[in-house]
């Protein structure tokens, strides 16, 4: 049971994975630091460990999808970080092709009958 | 408990380069605090049990360390890690093999006591493994070094494909290994010991009548010294191409015609062999002038020396002749499997 449960584990991860960098970016029009996007990302049922999302901020910014810029003016110096122009662009690109595959695996799922004469 | 937060902090930032540290040093920091503060707890006061939580949470720094740098960093990488363990399997079984032989000839030639020897023996078989053994591992993690370094490589194209190895054309990575070991041995019995090439008679004590003129010979020490390296040259082209291929052929071929060269240039001097041994054979008591016997090996030993060279070149012949036949007989089949 509890090895079933690992693989049900693993398995759900790999499909998040993908998933959360949607989520990241639908959220970051508005300038957000790591803890408020994980809190906002929480709330909305995305659910994203802070220690996954820190590092990956940072792989979208340096991939040229964000923007950062540290406050220090508050108690504690926090990294904001915001969609850039090319991060906007991706961003629309990513959820055409996510909606996309939706579509076809919805297709696949629901649809069987057809599979099924078409297939043997 | 600023102590855990600091270890943890510091225990991930060690793990990353130089120049991410301090900005996720920062960040880090703050994640932290943040993360407290969702707890209802504020750094300066916060519990053992809470700053544990939230490390916990952040889960093992080595992780950590491991999504910031967002690729694995391998000493030795999957792309390299096959080629490494067969070329250390290569280099530390020959440099065993031939340690073992060296000392085979130290134990017939060395006045040592044997019990030194053995001992001398197995502390350079430790010790030359384990150079073998680092060296093969510096050269491997700095090709992997170099290969993350490089930009990425020309695509991918399906005729890159290795061709399956035609079983007649290949070579077997024993039969250059073995073709090092006896290079260096020959180079090493002609160097050092060619005393040892003798005629043995045992007479009370054992007699050994040598069979060239070491002094003379010495002076040809040079051409062995170059036909071993050409020898060795040619057995680590076959090691590393496995195959019979136009170039592999080419030093083979080279290296015949060097030999009989050196051959020719060697055996056309007749000083270099004993210019006593028949009267050395009768001084022994293995002969008696005038004797049936004696008459026979005496022309022996001189059609000996001529027929040295002829062999040697028909050995040459046949074997230049052999590898080109591999050669033919893999572009016939490459040209069948094209058709």
């Amino acid at each position: 049971m509890s090895e079933e449960q690992d693989i049900l584990h693993s398995l759900v991860q790999e499909l998040r994975r993908g998933t959360i960098i949607l989520g990241v970016l639908s959220q970051l029009s508005k300038p957000q630091y790591g803890y408020s996007l994980v809190t906002i990302l929480q709330e909305r049922g995305i659910s994203v460990e802070a220690g996954t999302l820190y590092p990956l901020l940072r792989r979208l910014e340096k991939q040229g999808l964000l923007e950062s810029e540290w406050d220090t003016n508050e108690a504690r110096p926090r990294k904001y970080y915001i969609i850039s122009s090319t991060g906007k662009d991706i961003y629309q690109k990513l959820y055409e092709e996510w909606k996309g595959m939706m579509t076809s695996l919805e297709g696949l799922v629901h649809d069987k009958g057809d599979e099924d004469d078409g297939s043997d | 408990m600023m102590d855990l937060i600091k270890r943890y902090i510091y225990a991930v930032t060690q793990k990353l380069s130089e120049s991410q540290r301090t900005e996720i040093e920062k960040e880090l920091h703050g994640l932290i605090e943040d993360m407290l503060e969702d707890r209802g707890a504020h750094v300066e006061t916060a519990t053992n049990q809470e700053v544990e939580q939230v490390l916990l949470e952040l889960g093992p720094p080595e992780e950590m360390a491991a999504r910031y740098r967002g690729r694995e960093r391998y000493l030795i990488g999957p792309g390299l890690i096959d080629s490494y363990k067969s070329v250390l399997r290569i280099v530390l079984y020959s440099l065993g093999i031939l340690l073992s032989f060296a000392y085979i000839v130290d134990f017939f030639t060395s006045s040592e006591p044997a019990g030194e020897l053995l001992i001398e023996y197995f502390v350079s078989l430790l010790n030359g493994e384990i150079q073998a053994f680092v060296w093969v591992t510096v050269i491997f993690a700095y090709l992997e070094y170099r290969g993350t370094k490089q930009v990425p490589k020309d695509a991918w194209k399906p005729y890159d494909l290795p061709i399956i190895p035609d079983p007649a054309t290949q070579i077997k990575p024993i039969e250059p290994v073995l073709g090092i070991i006896f290079s260096l041995l020959f180079f090493v019995l002609f160097t050092f010991s060619i005393d040892l090439i003798s005629v043995y008679r045992w007479d009370e004590s054992l007699v050994a009548i040598p069979v060239f003129a070491q002094a003379a010979f010495a002076k040809y020490l040079p051409l062995i010294w170059i036909l071993t390296a050409i020898g060795i040259l040619q057995d680590i082209i076959k090691l590393i191409a496995r195959k019979w291929t136009p170039q592999v052929v080419v030093v083979r071929v080279v290296f015949n015609i060097a030999s009989v060269i050196g051959a020719i240039i060697l055996l056309s001097d007749t000083t270099i062999w004993n210019p006593t041994f028949m009267d050395q054979l009768v001084q022994a008591g293995t002969l008696t002038p005038g004797n049936e016997a004696y008459d026979v090996v005496n022309s022996i030993w001189d059609r000996a020396r001529e027929g040295l060279i002829y062999v040697i070149v028909i050995i040459a012949v046949i074997d230049t002749a052999s590898v080109i036949m591999k050669l033919f007989r893999s572009k016939e089949g490459k040209t069948v499997l094209t058709k």
